[in-house]
Protein backbone atom coordinates (compact mmCIF):
# COMPACT_ATOMS: atom_id res chain seq x y z
CA UNK A 1 0.00 0.00 0.00
CA UNK A 2 0.97 3.60 -0.73
CA UNK A 3 1.88 5.84 1.99
CA UNK A 4 0.08 8.19 3.02
CA UNK A 5 -1.03 10.15 5.58
CA UNK A 6 -1.63 13.90 5.88
CA UNK A 7 1.53 15.96 5.84
CA UNK A 8 5.20 14.92 5.09
CA UNK A 9 7.71 12.48 5.94
CA UNK A 10 10.41 15.09 7.12
CA UNK A 11 10.90 18.56 7.35
CA UNK A 12 13.11 18.54 3.70
CA UNK A 13 10.11 16.94 2.44
CA UNK A 14 7.99 19.61 3.75
CA UNK A 15 9.85 22.40 1.94
CA UNK A 16 9.28 20.89 -1.44
CA UNK A 17 5.44 21.30 -1.34
CA UNK A 18 3.92 23.12 -3.80
CA UNK A 19 3.04 26.58 -3.45
CA UNK A 20 0.37 27.43 -1.43
CA UNK A 21 -2.33 29.11 -3.11
CA UNK A 22 -5.16 29.71 -0.79
CA UNK A 23 -4.92 31.44 2.53
CA UNK A 24 -7.00 31.08 5.50
CA UNK A 25 -7.39 33.81 8.23
CA UNK A 26 -9.64 34.87 10.94
CA UNK A 27 -11.41 38.19 10.80
CA UNK A 28 -12.83 39.84 13.76
CA UNK A 29 -16.01 41.97 14.76
CA UNK A 30 -15.78 41.26 18.30
CA UNK A 31 -14.59 44.81 20.40
CA UNK A 32 -15.12 46.46 16.46
CA UNK A 33 -18.65 48.12 17.21
CA UNK A 34 -19.74 46.15 14.34
CA UNK A 35 -23.04 43.55 14.82
CA UNK A 36 -21.80 40.78 12.97
CA UNK A 37 -20.14 37.31 13.83
CA UNK A 38 -15.73 36.84 13.08
CA UNK A 39 -15.46 34.79 10.22
CA UNK A 40 -13.11 32.72 8.70
CA UNK A 41 -11.85 34.44 5.30
CA UNK A 42 -10.79 32.39 2.40
CA UNK A 43 -8.03 34.15 0.04
CA UNK A 44 -7.02 33.63 -3.12
CA UNK A 45 -2.83 33.59 -3.54
CA UNK A 46 -2.62 32.13 -7.15
CA UNK A 47 -0.81 35.16 -9.00
CA UNK A 48 -2.20 33.71 -12.35
CA UNK A 49 -5.65 34.51 -10.89
CA UNK A 50 -8.25 37.24 -11.62
CA UNK A 51 -9.45 37.46 -8.14
CA UNK A 52 -5.46 37.39 -6.94
CA UNK A 53 -5.03 38.93 -3.23
CA UNK A 54 -8.66 39.05 -2.66
CA UNK A 55 -10.55 37.69 -0.03
CA UNK A 56 -13.03 34.84 -2.05
CA UNK A 57 -14.96 33.43 0.50
CA UNK A 58 -15.87 34.12 4.06
CA UNK A 59 -17.17 31.84 6.51
CA UNK A 60 -19.22 32.92 9.19
CA UNK A 61 -19.49 31.75 12.93
CA UNK A 62 -22.98 31.39 14.13
CA UNK A 63 -22.35 33.50 17.12
CA UNK A 64 -21.32 37.13 17.94
CA UNK A 65 -18.43 37.96 20.22
CA UNK A 66 -16.68 35.04 19.83
CA UNK A 67 -12.79 36.45 19.25
CA UNK A 68 -11.27 34.25 16.85
CA UNK A 69 -7.69 33.94 17.76
CA UNK A 70 -5.97 31.29 17.04
CA UNK A 71 -6.50 27.91 15.23
CA UNK A 72 -5.16 24.51 13.86
CA UNK A 73 -5.18 21.22 12.14
CA UNK A 74 -7.30 18.11 12.99
CA UNK A 75 -4.62 16.43 11.69
CA UNK A 76 -0.55 17.28 10.67
CA UNK A 77 2.51 15.12 9.84
CA UNK A 78 2.24 13.96 13.31
CA UNK A 79 0.46 11.05 11.37
CA UNK A 80 2.27 11.15 8.32
CA UNK A 81 2.21 7.41 8.15
CA UNK A 82 -1.50 6.98 9.48
CA UNK A 83 -3.51 6.35 5.61
CA UNK A 84 -6.67 6.65 7.56
CA UNK A 85 -6.15 10.35 8.52
CA UNK A 86 -6.62 13.62 6.64
CA UNK A 87 -5.78 17.32 7.33
CA UNK A 88 -9.38 18.02 6.40
CA UNK A 89 -10.76 20.26 9.50
CA UNK A 90 -9.42 23.47 11.00
CA UNK A 91 -10.52 24.08 14.80
CA UNK A 92 -10.95 27.62 15.29
CA UNK A 93 -12.01 28.55 18.58
CA UNK A 94 -13.18 31.84 20.04
CA UNK A 95 -11.54 32.95 23.01
CA UNK A 96 -13.97 34.79 24.48
CA UNK A 97 -17.21 32.42 23.77
CA UNK A 98 -14.71 29.33 24.15
CA UNK A 99 -16.87 27.83 21.47
CA UNK A 100 -14.64 25.58 18.65
CA UNK A 101 -15.48 25.79 15.22
CA UNK A 102 -14.47 22.62 13.51
CA UNK A 103 -14.54 23.83 9.63
CA UNK A 104 -14.36 21.40 6.48
CA UNK A 105 -11.66 22.91 4.62
CA UNK A 106 -10.89 20.20 2.58
CA UNK A 107 -14.29 18.81 0.44
CA UNK A 108 -13.64 22.35 -1.21
CA UNK A 109 -11.18 24.21 0.19
CA UNK A 110 -12.02 27.96 -1.73
CA UNK A 111 -15.22 27.43 0.18
CA UNK A 112 -15.24 25.85 3.86
CA UNK A 113 -18.08 24.88 5.84
CA UNK A 114 -19.10 24.79 9.08
CA UNK A 115 -18.94 21.01 10.37
CA UNK A 116 -19.41 21.13 13.70
CA UNK A 117 -19.54 23.38 16.92
CA UNK A 118 -18.69 22.59 20.46
CA UNK A 119 -20.62 24.83 22.75
CA UNK A 120 -18.16 27.01 24.76
CA UNK A 121 -20.29 26.18 28.21
CA UNK A 122 -20.29 21.88 27.15
CA UNK A 123 -16.29 22.35 27.30
CA UNK A 124 -16.35 24.81 30.64
CA UNK A 125 -19.19 22.00 32.27
CA UNK A 126 -17.59 18.68 31.33
CA UNK A 127 -13.64 20.26 31.88
CA UNK A 128 -14.13 23.46 33.84
CA UNK A 129 -12.01 24.87 31.48
CA UNK A 130 -12.37 28.21 29.39
CA UNK A 131 -10.67 30.72 26.57
CA UNK A 132 -9.06 28.36 24.45
CA UNK A 133 -5.79 29.15 22.60
CA UNK A 134 -3.45 26.73 20.75
CA UNK A 135 -4.71 23.93 18.67
CA UNK A 136 -2.30 21.29 18.18
CA UNK A 137 -2.53 17.67 17.28
CA UNK A 138 -1.32 14.60 18.65
CA UNK A 139 -1.24 11.88 16.36
CA UNK A 140 -4.89 11.16 15.57
CA UNK A 141 -5.62 13.65 18.71
CA UNK A 142 -5.93 17.06 19.53
CA UNK A 143 -4.66 18.93 22.48
CA UNK A 144 -5.78 22.70 23.13
CA UNK A 145 -3.99 25.20 25.73
CA UNK A 146 -7.45 26.36 27.67
CA UNK A 147 -6.36 30.00 29.54
CA UNK A 148 -8.58 29.76 31.87
CA UNK A 149 -10.63 27.69 34.19
CA UNK A 150 -14.92 28.15 33.61
CA UNK A 151 -14.94 31.74 35.64
CA UNK A 152 -11.62 33.10 33.44
CA UNK A 153 -9.34 32.34 36.40
CA UNK A 154 -5.38 30.81 35.44
CA UNK A 155 -3.67 28.93 35.32
CA UNK A 156 -6.59 26.98 33.02
CA UNK A 157 -5.18 23.55 31.36
CA UNK A 158 -5.35 21.30 28.09
CA UNK A 159 -8.18 20.30 26.34
CA UNK A 160 -7.65 16.62 25.19
CA UNK A 161 -10.40 15.95 22.02
CA UNK A 162 -10.66 12.58 20.17
CA UNK A 163 -10.27 12.55 16.20
CA UNK A 164 -14.00 13.08 16.01
CA UNK A 165 -13.88 15.86 17.93
CA UNK A 166 -15.42 14.10 21.15
CA UNK A 167 -14.54 15.99 24.77
CA UNK A 168 -12.49 13.71 26.57
CA UNK A 169 -11.62 15.71 29.36
CA UNK A 170 -8.34 17.42 30.62
CA UNK A 171 -5.52 16.12 28.61
CA UNK A 172 -2.63 16.88 31.63
CA UNK A 173 -2.61 14.63 34.82
CA UNK A 174 -1.75 17.92 36.74
CA UNK A 175 -0.33 21.44 36.20
CA UNK A 176 1.83 21.21 39.24
CA UNK A 177 2.73 24.78 40.07
CA UNK A 178 2.28 26.74 36.90
CA UNK A 179 0.50 29.62 37.14
CA UNK A 180 -0.56 31.03 33.99
CA UNK A 181 -0.87 29.14 30.30
CA UNK A 182 -0.65 30.14 26.77
CA UNK A 183 1.13 28.70 23.81
CA UNK A 184 2.67 25.11 23.86
CA UNK A 185 4.71 22.67 21.45
CA UNK A 186 6.36 19.57 21.71
CA UNK A 187 9.58 17.62 20.59
CA UNK A 188 8.53 13.96 21.59
CA UNK A 189 12.12 12.12 20.73
CA UNK A 190 12.76 14.29 23.97
CA UNK A 191 9.98 13.30 25.51
CA UNK A 192 9.54 17.26 26.55
CA UNK A 193 6.55 19.83 26.32
CA UNK A 194 7.22 23.48 26.54
CA UNK A 195 4.19 25.74 28.22
CA UNK A 196 4.77 29.38 28.21
CA UNK A 197 2.59 32.39 29.94
CA UNK A 198 0.42 34.88 29.42
CA UNK A 199 -2.52 35.52 32.23
CA UNK A 200 -5.32 34.77 33.21
CA UNK A 201 -8.27 35.64 30.53
CA UNK A 202 -9.95 38.02 33.10
CA UNK A 203 -6.75 39.81 33.64
CA UNK A 204 -5.91 40.03 29.56
CA UNK A 205 -9.53 39.68 28.23
CA UNK A 206 -10.22 43.43 29.04
CA UNK A 207 -6.95 45.17 28.06
CA UNK A 208 -3.77 45.63 29.63
CA UNK A 209 -2.97 47.35 32.76
CA UNK A 210 0.48 47.73 32.82
CA UNK A 211 0.60 48.07 36.82
CA UNK A 212 -0.58 44.52 36.50
CA UNK A 213 2.41 43.12 35.53
CA UNK A 214 4.14 44.25 38.66
CA UNK A 215 1.46 42.79 41.03
CA UNK A 216 2.58 39.81 38.82
CA UNK A 217 -0.55 38.97 36.68
CA UNK A 218 1.61 38.30 34.19
CA UNK A 219 3.69 35.32 33.07
CA UNK A 220 7.54 35.28 33.53
CA UNK A 221 7.95 31.70 33.29
CA UNK A 222 7.90 28.57 30.76
CA UNK A 223 7.47 25.14 31.74
CA UNK A 224 9.13 21.89 30.53
CA UNK A 225 7.08 18.93 30.89
CA UNK A 226 7.22 15.34 30.79
CA UNK A 227 4.86 14.82 27.62
CA UNK A 228 4.12 10.91 28.61
CA UNK A 229 3.33 11.71 31.41
CA UNK A 230 1.48 14.52 30.92
CA UNK A 231 2.99 16.11 34.15
CA UNK A 232 5.16 19.43 33.99
CA UNK A 233 8.84 18.83 35.60
CA UNK A 234 10.65 21.92 35.43
CA UNK A 235 9.98 25.46 35.40
CA UNK A 236 12.52 28.71 34.12
CA UNK A 237 12.00 31.24 36.05
CA UNK A 238 12.98 33.75 32.94
CA UNK A 239 12.34 36.85 35.22
CA UNK A 240 12.89 40.44 33.53
CA UNK A 241 14.11 39.35 30.69
CA UNK A 242 11.46 37.03 30.34
CA UNK A 243 8.20 39.08 31.12
CA UNK A 244 5.08 37.97 28.96
CA UNK A 245 6.65 34.48 27.27
CA UNK A 246 4.49 34.59 24.08
CA UNK A 247 5.09 32.06 21.06
CA UNK A 248 6.70 28.80 22.02
CA UNK A 249 8.92 27.40 18.43
CA UNK A 250 10.43 24.59 18.57
CA UNK A 251 13.09 23.23 15.84
CA UNK A 252 11.12 21.34 13.68
CA UNK A 253 13.62 18.71 13.33
CA UNK A 254 12.26 15.85 15.33
CA UNK A 255 15.78 14.71 17.20
CA UNK A 256 16.98 18.59 17.98
CA UNK A 257 16.14 20.07 21.52
CA UNK A 258 16.46 23.41 20.47
CA UNK A 259 13.71 25.62 21.53
CA UNK A 260 12.64 29.73 21.46
CA UNK A 261 10.30 31.47 23.24
CA UNK A 262 9.23 35.60 22.54
CA UNK A 263 9.12 37.30 25.73
CA UNK A 264 6.59 40.11 24.66
CA UNK A 265 6.94 42.79 27.08
CA UNK A 266 11.10 42.22 27.70
CA UNK A 267 10.88 41.92 24.19
CA UNK A 268 13.57 39.48 24.05
CA UNK A 269 13.79 36.12 22.54
CA UNK A 270 14.87 33.28 24.92
CA UNK A 271 16.07 30.35 24.05
CA UNK A 272 16.98 26.49 25.09
CA UNK A 273 18.17 23.39 24.80
CA UNK A 274 19.30 19.87 26.45
CA UNK A 275 23.01 19.90 27.21
CA UNK A 276 25.38 16.86 27.09
CA UNK A 277 24.05 16.24 30.83
CA UNK A 278 20.66 16.09 29.47
CA UNK A 279 20.04 19.22 31.49
CA UNK A 280 17.69 22.14 30.07
CA UNK A 281 19.17 25.49 29.97
CA UNK A 282 17.63 28.52 28.50
CA UNK A 283 19.50 32.13 27.88
CA UNK A 284 18.45 35.15 26.27
CA UNK A 285 20.15 35.45 22.59
CA UNK A 286 18.27 38.43 21.27
CA UNK A 287 17.37 41.93 23.31
CA UNK A 288 15.36 44.21 21.10
CA UNK A 289 16.12 48.12 22.74
CA UNK A 290 12.98 50.12 23.60
CA UNK A 291 13.06 53.55 21.46
CA UNK A 292 12.13 56.75 22.21
CA UNK A 293 8.99 58.54 21.41
CA UNK A 294 8.31 61.95 21.27
CA UNK A 295 4.55 61.41 23.04
CA UNK A 296 5.82 59.11 25.58
CA UNK A 297 7.19 59.72 28.85
CA UNK A 298 9.13 56.05 28.59
CA UNK A 299 10.88 54.39 25.73
CA UNK A 300 8.55 52.49 23.61
CA UNK A 301 9.12 48.32 24.28
CA UNK A 302 8.74 46.40 21.06
CA UNK A 303 6.11 43.80 22.24
CA UNK A 304 7.49 40.98 20.64
CA UNK A 305 3.79 39.29 19.62
CA UNK A 306 5.07 36.13 17.56
CA UNK A 307 7.85 34.54 16.70
CA UNK A 308 8.33 31.92 14.40
CA UNK A 309 10.93 29.39 12.76
CA UNK A 310 11.22 28.54 9.47
CA UNK A 311 10.93 25.04 7.86
CA UNK A 312 14.68 24.26 8.24
CA UNK A 313 15.30 25.96 11.32
CA UNK A 314 17.77 28.34 9.67
CA UNK A 315 15.73 31.79 10.16
CA UNK A 316 14.07 32.90 12.83
CA UNK A 317 11.54 35.58 12.62
CA UNK A 318 9.58 37.80 14.73
CA UNK A 319 7.59 41.22 14.98
CA UNK A 320 7.66 44.07 17.23
CA UNK A 321 4.00 45.04 17.07
CA UNK A 322 4.57 48.23 19.04
CA UNK A 323 7.57 49.49 17.15
CA UNK A 324 6.66 48.05 13.67
CA UNK A 325 9.33 45.90 12.65
CA UNK A 326 9.97 42.46 11.47
CA UNK A 327 12.74 40.83 11.81
CA UNK A 328 14.59 37.72 10.67
CA UNK A 329 17.83 35.98 12.30
CA UNK A 330 20.21 33.38 10.51
CA UNK A 331 20.07 31.07 13.99
CA UNK A 332 21.88 28.51 12.05
CA UNK A 333 23.98 28.55 15.49
CA UNK A 334 21.17 28.92 17.73
CA UNK A 335 23.14 30.61 20.81
CA UNK A 336 24.37 33.63 18.19
CA UNK A 337 22.07 34.58 16.02
CA UNK A 338 22.85 36.83 13.07
CA UNK A 339 20.68 39.79 12.19
CA UNK A 340 19.47 39.02 8.34
CA UNK A 341 16.62 41.27 7.80
CA UNK A 342 13.93 44.24 8.81
CA UNK A 343 10.88 45.58 7.31
CA UNK A 344 8.61 47.80 8.66
CA UNK A 345 4.78 47.78 8.43
CA UNK A 346 2.94 50.31 10.96
CA UNK A 347 3.56 50.53 14.51
CA UNK A 348 4.17 53.65 16.87
CA UNK A 349 7.14 54.86 15.73
CA UNK A 350 6.12 56.12 12.68
CA UNK A 351 8.57 54.25 9.94
CA UNK A 352 5.85 52.59 7.67
CA UNK A 353 2.70 54.81 8.08
CA UNK A 354 1.63 53.62 4.82
CA UNK A 355 2.90 50.46 3.18
CA UNK A 356 1.58 49.47 -0.83
CA UNK A 357 -0.42 52.67 -0.87
CA UNK A 358 -3.04 52.15 2.45
CA UNK A 359 -2.58 53.16 5.48
CA UNK A 360 -1.72 50.49 8.22
CA UNK A 361 -3.16 50.86 12.02
CA UNK A 362 -1.50 48.42 13.83
CA UNK A 363 1.76 46.92 13.43
CA UNK A 364 3.14 43.56 12.60
CA UNK A 365 2.00 40.84 14.55
CA UNK A 366 0.59 37.04 13.34
CA UNK A 367 2.97 35.98 10.74
CA UNK A 368 3.22 32.83 8.93
CA UNK A 369 5.74 31.70 6.50
CA UNK A 370 5.44 29.24 3.66
CA UNK A 371 6.83 25.69 3.61
CA UNK A 372 9.90 26.45 0.99
CA UNK A 373 10.67 29.62 3.14
CA UNK A 374 10.19 32.36 0.85
CA UNK A 375 7.31 33.59 1.12
CA UNK A 376 5.85 35.58 4.74
CA UNK A 377 2.57 36.30 5.49
CA UNK A 378 1.98 39.21 8.09
CA UNK A 379 -1.12 40.61 9.83
CA UNK A 380 -1.17 43.44 12.01
CA UNK A 381 -4.35 43.31 14.93
CA UNK A 382 -3.15 41.67 17.76
CA UNK A 383 -6.01 41.29 20.34
CA UNK A 384 -9.69 43.01 20.02
CA UNK A 385 -9.68 44.78 23.50
CA UNK A 386 -5.63 45.72 23.13
CA UNK A 387 -5.73 47.12 19.43
CA UNK A 388 -8.44 49.64 21.21
CA UNK A 389 -5.86 50.50 24.05
CA UNK A 390 -2.41 51.03 21.32
CA UNK A 391 -4.03 51.64 17.88
CA UNK A 392 -7.81 53.01 18.68
CA UNK A 393 -7.82 53.80 14.52
CA UNK A 394 -8.13 50.01 14.11
CA UNK A 395 -11.87 50.37 14.90
CA UNK A 396 -12.29 52.44 11.42
CA UNK A 397 -9.64 51.48 9.41
CA UNK A 398 -9.11 47.39 10.13
CA UNK A 399 -6.30 45.07 9.80
CA UNK A 400 -4.51 44.34 6.98
CA UNK A 401 -2.67 41.39 5.41
CA UNK A 402 0.70 41.76 3.30
CA UNK A 403 3.44 39.76 1.84
CA UNK A 404 6.82 39.74 2.86
CA UNK A 405 9.45 38.44 0.38
CA UNK A 406 12.28 36.26 2.30
CA UNK A 407 16.02 35.84 1.03
CA UNK A 408 16.55 32.37 2.02
CA UNK A 409 19.93 32.21 0.45
CA UNK A 410 21.94 35.52 2.04
CA UNK A 411 19.02 36.51 4.22
CA UNK A 412 16.62 39.51 3.67
CA UNK A 413 13.44 40.76 3.04
CA UNK A 414 11.41 42.89 1.30
CA UNK A 415 7.66 43.65 1.10
CA UNK A 416 5.69 42.44 -1.88
CA UNK A 417 4.24 45.17 -3.83
CA UNK A 418 1.89 43.07 -5.62
CA UNK A 419 0.22 41.58 -2.39
CA UNK A 420 -2.49 43.35 -0.25
CA UNK A 421 -5.80 42.22 1.72
CA UNK A 422 -7.34 45.21 2.95
CA UNK A 423 -9.48 44.07 5.81
CA UNK A 424 -10.69 47.62 6.04
CA UNK A 425 -12.83 47.42 2.93
CA UNK A 426 -14.69 44.53 4.13
CA UNK A 427 -18.62 44.11 2.91
CA UNK A 428 -19.41 44.32 6.74
CA UNK A 429 -17.22 46.82 7.24
CA UNK A 430 -13.77 47.08 8.67
CA UNK A 431 -12.34 43.90 10.41
CA UNK A 432 -9.47 42.43 11.63
CA UNK A 433 -7.28 39.93 10.76
CA UNK A 434 -5.08 37.25 12.66
CA UNK A 435 -3.74 33.89 12.20
CA UNK A 436 -2.71 32.67 8.85
CA UNK A 437 -2.76 28.36 7.61
CA UNK A 438 -2.57 27.19 4.16
CA UNK A 439 -4.25 24.26 3.03
CA UNK A 440 -1.13 22.27 2.89
CA UNK A 441 0.24 22.75 6.57
CA UNK A 442 2.61 25.80 7.70
CA UNK A 443 5.75 26.37 9.41
CA UNK A 444 3.60 26.49 12.84
CA UNK A 445 0.89 23.74 12.31
CA UNK A 446 3.56 20.60 11.77
CA UNK A 447 5.01 18.60 14.24
CA UNK A 448 7.29 15.16 13.52
CA UNK A 449 7.32 12.62 16.12
CA UNK B 1 -41.78 45.05 42.17
CA UNK B 2 -38.63 43.28 40.14
CA UNK B 3 -38.62 45.12 37.34
CA UNK B 4 -36.87 48.08 36.68
CA UNK B 5 -37.19 50.47 33.50
CA UNK B 6 -33.78 50.93 31.54
CA UNK B 7 -33.56 53.60 29.13
CA UNK B 8 -30.96 53.23 26.34
CA UNK B 9 -29.88 57.17 25.43
CA UNK B 10 -27.83 56.94 22.51
CA UNK B 11 -30.83 54.99 20.80
CA UNK B 12 -33.39 57.40 21.26
CA UNK B 13 -34.17 56.97 24.31
CA UNK B 14 -35.85 54.06 23.69
CA UNK B 15 -37.41 52.18 27.28
CA UNK B 16 -37.34 48.67 28.11
CA UNK B 17 -38.77 46.93 31.57
CA UNK B 18 -36.62 44.33 32.72
CA UNK B 19 -36.37 42.05 35.61
CA UNK B 20 -34.32 42.96 38.29
CA UNK B 21 -33.08 39.27 38.92
CA UNK B 22 -31.85 38.64 35.50
CA UNK B 23 -28.83 39.89 34.09
CA UNK B 24 -29.28 43.28 32.07
CA UNK B 25 -27.60 41.71 28.79
CA UNK B 26 -30.39 38.47 28.50
CA UNK B 27 -33.06 40.79 29.49
CA UNK B 28 -32.44 43.42 26.67
CA UNK B 29 -31.28 41.32 23.90
CA UNK B 30 -34.73 39.03 24.74
CA UNK B 31 -36.05 42.31 23.72
CA UNK B 32 -34.37 42.58 20.35
CA UNK B 33 -31.58 45.36 21.58
CA UNK B 34 -28.58 44.19 19.67
CA UNK B 35 -25.14 44.60 22.18
CA UNK B 36 -22.26 43.43 22.21
CA UNK B 37 -21.16 40.15 24.35
CA UNK B 38 -17.99 37.64 24.47
CA UNK B 39 -17.34 35.97 27.56
CA UNK B 40 -20.81 35.97 29.38
CA UNK B 41 -19.30 35.84 32.78
CA UNK B 42 -18.43 39.13 33.51
CA UNK B 43 -14.62 38.39 32.71
CA UNK B 44 -13.88 39.95 29.04
CA UNK B 45 -15.18 43.68 28.89
CA UNK B 46 -17.00 43.09 25.38
CA UNK B 47 -20.22 43.98 26.65
CA UNK B 48 -19.17 46.96 28.69
CA UNK B 49 -21.91 49.94 28.56
CA UNK B 50 -21.79 53.18 30.71
CA UNK B 51 -24.16 54.19 33.38
CA UNK B 52 -25.15 58.00 33.11
CA UNK B 53 -28.24 57.13 35.83
CA UNK B 54 -29.29 54.53 38.27
CA UNK B 55 -27.58 52.16 40.23
CA UNK B 56 -26.59 48.40 39.17
CA UNK B 57 -25.24 45.46 41.23
CA UNK B 58 -22.38 44.11 39.11
CA UNK B 59 -20.62 42.01 41.82
CA UNK B 60 -20.01 39.60 39.74
CA UNK B 61 -17.71 41.33 37.21
CA UNK B 62 -13.87 41.19 37.51
CA UNK B 63 -13.31 43.05 34.04
CA UNK B 64 -13.10 46.45 34.90
CA UNK B 65 -10.75 48.39 36.94
CA UNK B 66 -11.80 50.74 39.45
CA UNK B 67 -10.86 53.91 37.20
CA UNK B 68 -13.53 52.47 34.75
CA UNK B 69 -15.95 51.61 37.35
CA UNK B 70 -15.76 55.29 38.55
CA UNK B 71 -16.25 56.43 34.58
CA UNK B 72 -19.25 54.35 35.07
CA UNK B 73 -18.86 51.07 33.30
CA UNK B 74 -20.73 48.58 33.38
CA UNK B 75 -20.71 44.93 32.66
CA UNK B 76 -23.99 44.03 31.36
CA UNK B 77 -23.49 40.45 31.03
CA UNK B 78 -23.76 40.04 34.60
CA UNK B 79 -25.08 43.15 36.11
CA UNK B 80 -28.66 43.48 37.92
CA UNK B 81 -30.37 47.09 38.07
CA UNK B 82 -31.42 47.84 41.41
CA UNK B 83 -33.18 51.22 40.21
CA UNK B 84 -34.27 52.33 37.07
CA UNK B 85 -31.02 52.92 34.85
CA UNK B 86 -29.93 55.29 31.91
CA UNK B 87 -27.03 53.85 29.73
CA UNK B 88 -24.90 54.50 26.73
CA UNK B 89 -24.43 51.36 25.21
CA UNK B 90 -22.28 49.95 21.98
CA UNK B 91 -18.69 50.86 21.59
CA UNK B 92 -19.91 54.73 20.87
CA UNK B 93 -20.01 54.32 25.31
CA UNK B 94 -16.40 52.94 25.05
CA UNK B 95 -14.69 56.45 24.62
CA UNK B 96 -13.06 55.77 28.14
CA UNK B 97 -13.26 52.07 28.21
CA UNK B 98 -9.58 51.92 26.79
CA UNK B 99 -6.17 53.83 27.27
CA UNK B 100 -2.89 53.77 26.31
CA UNK B 101 -1.50 51.92 29.64
CA UNK B 102 1.95 53.47 29.39
CA UNK B 103 0.93 57.05 28.28
CA UNK B 104 -1.82 56.66 30.64
CA UNK B 105 -0.97 54.85 34.00
CA UNK B 106 -3.27 53.90 36.76
CA UNK B 107 -2.81 55.01 40.60
CA UNK B 108 -3.17 52.27 42.84
CA UNK B 109 -6.62 53.13 43.96
CA UNK B 110 -7.63 52.56 40.18
CA UNK B 111 -6.21 49.10 40.10
CA UNK B 112 -8.82 46.05 39.70
CA UNK B 113 -10.49 45.11 42.98
CA UNK B 114 -8.57 42.32 43.96
CA UNK B 115 -5.30 44.27 43.86
CA UNK B 116 -6.40 47.74 44.42
CA UNK B 117 -4.89 50.19 47.51
CA UNK B 118 -7.15 52.19 49.45
CA UNK B 119 -7.10 55.73 48.30
CA UNK B 120 -5.50 57.79 51.16
CA UNK B 121 -7.21 60.37 53.41
CA UNK B 122 -5.84 63.64 51.98
CA UNK B 123 -4.32 65.01 55.18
Amino acid sequence: MECCGPGYASPAEAMKAPKEKLLYTIAIYTGTGIQKPDYLATIDNDSDSPTYSQVISRLEMPGIGDELHHMGWNACSSCNNDASMQRKYLIVPGVRSSTLHIVDCATDPRNPTLFKVIEGSDIKTKTNLSAPHTVHCLGSEIIISMLGDAQGNAPGGYLHLDKNFQILGRWENSMGDIKFGYDFWYQPRHNIMVSSEWAAPNTFMPGFDLEEVGHLKYGREIHFWDFKEKVPKQTMYLGEDGLIPLEVRFHHDPDSSHGFVGAALSANIIHWWKDKNSEWQWEKIIDVDNEPHPEWPIPVPGVISVILLSIDDKFLYFCNWLHGDIRQYDITDPHNPKFTGQVWVGGLLGKAPEVNGVKITGGPQMIQLSLDGQRLYVTTSLFSTWDNQFYPEIRTNGGVMLQVDCDTENGGMKINENFLVNFGEEPNGPSRCHETRYPGGDCTSDIWI
Amino acid sequence: MNTAIITISNRDNARYHVDSRKPLLDSLRAQGVDLPYGCKYGGCITCAAKLILGEVNQKPQVALNNRQINDGYVILCVARALTDCTFDIGVESHDKLYRNPFLDPLAPHELKADIAQPLEPET
